[in-house]
């Protein structure tokens, strides 16, 4: 439903360098920050920035064509909407716009937890209330069928922040085609089922999940445990086979393994062993220079690998002519 | 689809405390001048009323607030961009905008001289009733093409700062009665309204040059709000 072919575009200092993706319905997230060009891809997917070279189709046709752009959703970090409107006002307007038969706009405005903004002028509103009503009139639109949004996690009102996951969940079930960009890892893999790490406007690596994510990174999985005792389970961890480095740190124990499912085997087996009580256990979400530097390495394995693969192609055989 | 998206422009002028303060404060001090006039006694008090205050005065200024009004004080291309957001097509969102602000900028120009003319009406004018007619078709040419002027001032810069640039421009090079006047609405509306006419056009030539500029200005401001 969204296909990029060869896309190059610039925003200074940024330049996308020949992008090609493709989407499909679900729900996908774009890894970087603004810097690496999420929010760019985004506005070349709706049509709003210029193409230098490439092709960019959204639902068969251009993105500028007038029946795509009724289908398409872009809700970026500062929200635009009219402000002279209410937020009621600003659903039924859109809701005319996009074509759609008129429906109660509060209840619309319900699926995100934030009815109570339905009669308030958009210039009254927060930053955060006015993204929380550009997002409501995203999601609960019939005819959108691409919604483009930069950072739905962050800087939204927190009713709605709490109901986003699952609401932008459901539209990828339904069909549509939800791409995220996002600089966090955590909030792609909270909302997103694939994600495209961007790096300085290219692609830095591709990943299924967040595990996947974390696998990137050069120092592997991070646990990190509250437990009663620190002392006891740190010394009950670091005689697992499977965890490579252990540590204390701001109170916690923060364990390293290669393989996520191994280090949380070992950590369990250390929480009995060592009979602490355990407050608080989560894998820690890799930084996103973890996450380039880890995309960065594959890039050079692959590189490598069919460097010494050439290498041995072009090498003459041992007993062959000279 | 037009009234929709004429709405929020017209959201903004309507539920805009300033924008309604600055159009009635300019409108009071047109009938103001109207009524001073009238109060001394002016044989000819509709002519120099609306040559001197309603034309050179009032009704750039008005235009100026009303278009700064309609577009939120923003560019044109800033101000259709939260409907293109919802999914109206820019061109159609430009067309409208700029129509809601023409319309508005015509309609308030021909009351506001026909009231003008009524109220300043001496013993050396033209019958009333005809001079009012005559004030609200100049005053509505006039409207037109200073909000229309404005308008495609409103597309340059960020935040539209080329609508001052361009009140500048109509005061400077509208004040003469040689070729360069000719391109500001300034000099055909001051000829309209019965004062000196721009290289002695007549006032069929000039209201013809209104509708010109009101139309060449529009044209150009949608498709630089398009485009953007």
């Amino acid at each position: 439903m969204i296909a990029l072919d060869g896309v190059a575009a610039r925003r200074a200092p940024l330049t996308l360098a020949r992008l090609s993706l493709s989407w499909g319905p679900g729900v996908h997230s774009i890894v970087g920050t603004p810097g690496d060009g999420g929010p760019l891809v985004l506005e070349l997917v709706a049509g709003k920035a210029r193409l230098r070279t490439g092709h960019v189709r959204v639902l068969d046709g251009s993105p500028v064509d007038a029946a795509v752009r009724r289908q398409v959703a872009l809700v970026l970090l500062e929200p635009s909407l009219p402000d002279a409107l209410s937020a009621a006002e600003v659903l039924a307007l859109a809701a005319t716009l996009r074509g759609e038969p008129p429906r109660d706009p509060v209840s619309r405005l319900a699926s995100l937890g934030v009815e109570a903004l339905a009669p308030r002028r958009v210039r009254t509103l927060a930053p955060e209330e006015a993204r929380a009503v550009a997002l409501a009139e995203a999601l609960t639109s019939t005819r959108v069928r691409v919604l483009l949004l930069e950072e739905p996690l962050a800087g939204v009102d927190p009713r709605a922040a709490a109901r986003l996951p699952e609401v932008l969940r459901g539209r990828g079930r339904d069909g549509c085609v939800v791409l995220v960009a996002t600089a966090s890892l955590r909030d792609a893999g909270d909302v997103a089922d694939d994600h495209v790490l961007l790096r300085g406007g290219t692609i830095a690596g591709r990943a299924g999940s967040l595990g996947e994510l974390s696998a990137f990174s050069q120092d592997g999985v991070r646990v990190r445990i509250v437990a009663s005792d620190p002392q006891a389970l740190l010394a009950a961890v670091a005689g697992e086979a499977a965890v490579e480095a252990v540590a204390r740190r701001d109170g916690a124990v923060v364990a390293r393994g290669r393989d996520a499912a191994a280090l949380a085997a070992a950590v369990g087996r250390a929480v009995v062993a060592s009979g602490v009580d355990v407050m608080e256990i989560r894998v820690e979400t890799p930084s996103m220079d973890d996450a380039r530097a880890a995309s960065a390495s594959v890039s050079t394995a692959t590189y490598e690998a069919a460097y010494a693969r050439t290498r041995a192609g072009l090498a003459p055989p041992p007993d062959g002519p000279p | 689809m037009i009234a929709a998206l004429a709405r929020p422009s017209l959201a903004r002028v309507f539920r805009t405390p300033r924008a309604l303060l600055a159009l009635g404060a300019w409108s009071v001090l047109a009938l103001g001048f109207a009524l001073a006039a009238r109060s001394r006694g002016s044989a000819n008090g509709a002519d120099h009323v609306l040559v001197n205050a309603y034309g050179a005065l009032i009704l750039p200024l008005l235009a100026y607030t009303l278009v700064g009004a309609v577009l939120g004080a923003r560019s044109l291309a800033a101000s259709i961009a939260p409907v293109v957001r919802l999914g109206a097509a820019p061109t159609r969102a430009a067309v409208v905008t700029v129509g809601v602000a023409v319309g508005a900028g015509a309609a308030v120009g021909a009351v506001l001289a026909s009231v003008v003319a009524l109220l300043a009406h001496g013993s050396g004018d033209p019958p009333a009733a005809s001079d009012a007619l005559a004030s609200a078709y100049a005053g509505a040419l006039g409207g037109a093409a200073y909000t229309a002027w404005f308008v495609v001032g409103a597309s340059f810069g960020k935040r539209g700062g080329g609508r001052a640039v361009l009140l500048v421009a109509d005061w400077v090079l509208g004040l003469g009665r040689g070729a360069v006047a000719l391109a500001t609405p300034r000099a055909h509306l001051r000829n309209l309204l019965g004062g000196t006419a721009p290289m002695e056009w007549s006032g069929r030539a000039s209201a013809a040059a209104l509708v010109m500029i009101a139309v060449v200005c529009a044209v150009v401001a949608v498709r630089r709000a398009a485009r953007a």
